[in-house]
């Protein structure tokens, strides 16, 4: 693992076109998902992906392979994110994701095992989709780092540049907040 | 079963998701699940939410990749010729320099004939004397400036719109 950072530190001072090929290929699908989760709209999350590359190869030197690659990359995107929020785009995080007029992710590639377990699964995840957007932005970018990209609360608060208490508090309100939109939307 | 055991439990349940528990708490959590329903349901509809949550899928647009990637090999092949343009006008200057200290004693003699031949006051001499230093490097102080300006515009204004212009 610590190999793998130190390659990937060496190949970003280099700026070797090589290895950002082959870390956009694999961070692709956690990237690009983090900004959606993010902006919960998918244009935006494909400029802002491609502007991330451009700023891992402007930035690789400050990459010390001391934290994982993917903290250092959510960190760059979130930033990228806020500074465009900045620059007028957006009132703020919250105001990315319209629950009005934003359409739920594109619809899964189920490989479930029945017809009725892939029409359960797609119906429950879909209503997940749908309460992931009217919850506010930084809940839903929380419980993205933590339950889809597994990372550790400290590994978060390094990419939010928040402590790690603001990252547990939001967490549990983020818990809370998504039930209570899945609760209402059943209701 | 008292309220209090159900809001722990909550509690313990929210906590082993966010941050975890401690083995005793795990145990005790464990058998209140066993014996309250209610907390049980909970818990699985918890869990339920969760699946679905890792579960959510996002397609990643099919040549986003390759377009991704195009555009880094490029920006990088332009910031290297920008960093190699660089260093030329930087070691110009640097050579422009160290011809002006080795050249300063014949200028200043020739600014002496000139004043001498034509009568120039001494002040006009000196102050000749003083723009003929400093004006080449000014400009390539200038030179440098907005060459550095051209290459941060570049690189933070002309990116980010493209792809919504393929679509």
């Amino acid at each position: 693992m610590t190999d793998d950072k130190q390659t990937i530190a060496l190949g970003l001072r280099r700026r070797d076109p090589d290895v950002l090929d082959q870390l956009i290929e694999q961070y692709q699908q956690r990237l690009y998902r983090y900004l959606l989760f993010l902006t919960g709209n998918p244009a935006l999350a494909e400029d802002f992906f491609q502007e991330t590359w451009i700023r891992v190869l402007e930035r690789g030197e400050q990459y010390n392979a001391k934290s994982k690659f993917e903290s250092w990359l959510f960190a760059i995107a979130r930033n990228l994110v806020i500074d465009a929020s900045r620059r007028k785009k957006f009132a703020s995080l919250e105001d990315f994701a319209d629950p009005e007029t934003q359409q739920p992710f594109e619809p899964p590639d189920l490989h479930a095992t029945s017809a009725l377990q892939m029409l359960l699964a797609r119906e429950n995840q879909q209503a997940v989709q749908i309460s992931l957007l009217k919850i506010p932005a930084y809940y839903r970018e929380v419980l993205l780092l933590r339950f889809h990209e597994e990372l550790g609360l400290e590994e978060i608060a390094a990419v939010l540049a928040a402590p790690v208490s603001t990252v547990k508090s939001r967490l549990y309100r983020g818990l809370a907040a998504l039930k209570s939109v899945l609760t209402e939307g059943a209701a | 079963m008292n309220e209090n055991l159900h809001q722990r439990a909550q509690r313990l349940l929210a906590e082993s998701l966010v941050e975890g528990i401690a083995a005793p708490d795990q145990i005790w959590l464990g058998q209140h699940l066993r014996d309250c329903a209610d907390c049980a349901r909970e818990a699985a509809a918890t869990q339920e939410l969760l699946q679905a949550l890792r579960g959510v899928p996002v397609a990643v647009p099919r040549d986003l990749v390759a377009r991704t990637q195009l555009r880094v090999r490029l920006r990088a092949q332009e910031a290297d010729e920008s960093s190699r343009s660089g260093l030329l006008l930087w070691v110009i200057t640097a050579a422009s320099w160290l011809l002006g200290v080795l050249s300063a004693p014949l200028v200043w003699r020739a600014f002496a004939w000139f004043g001498g031949q034509f009568g120039v006051p001494r002040l006009a001499l000196v102050m000749g004397f003083v723009l003929w230093w400093t004006v080449p490097a000014l400009i390539a102080a200038a030179a440098v400036l907005y060459q550095r300006g051209v290459a941060q515009g570049f690189a933070s204004h002309r990116l980010p719109r493209e792809s919504k212009t393929r679509r």
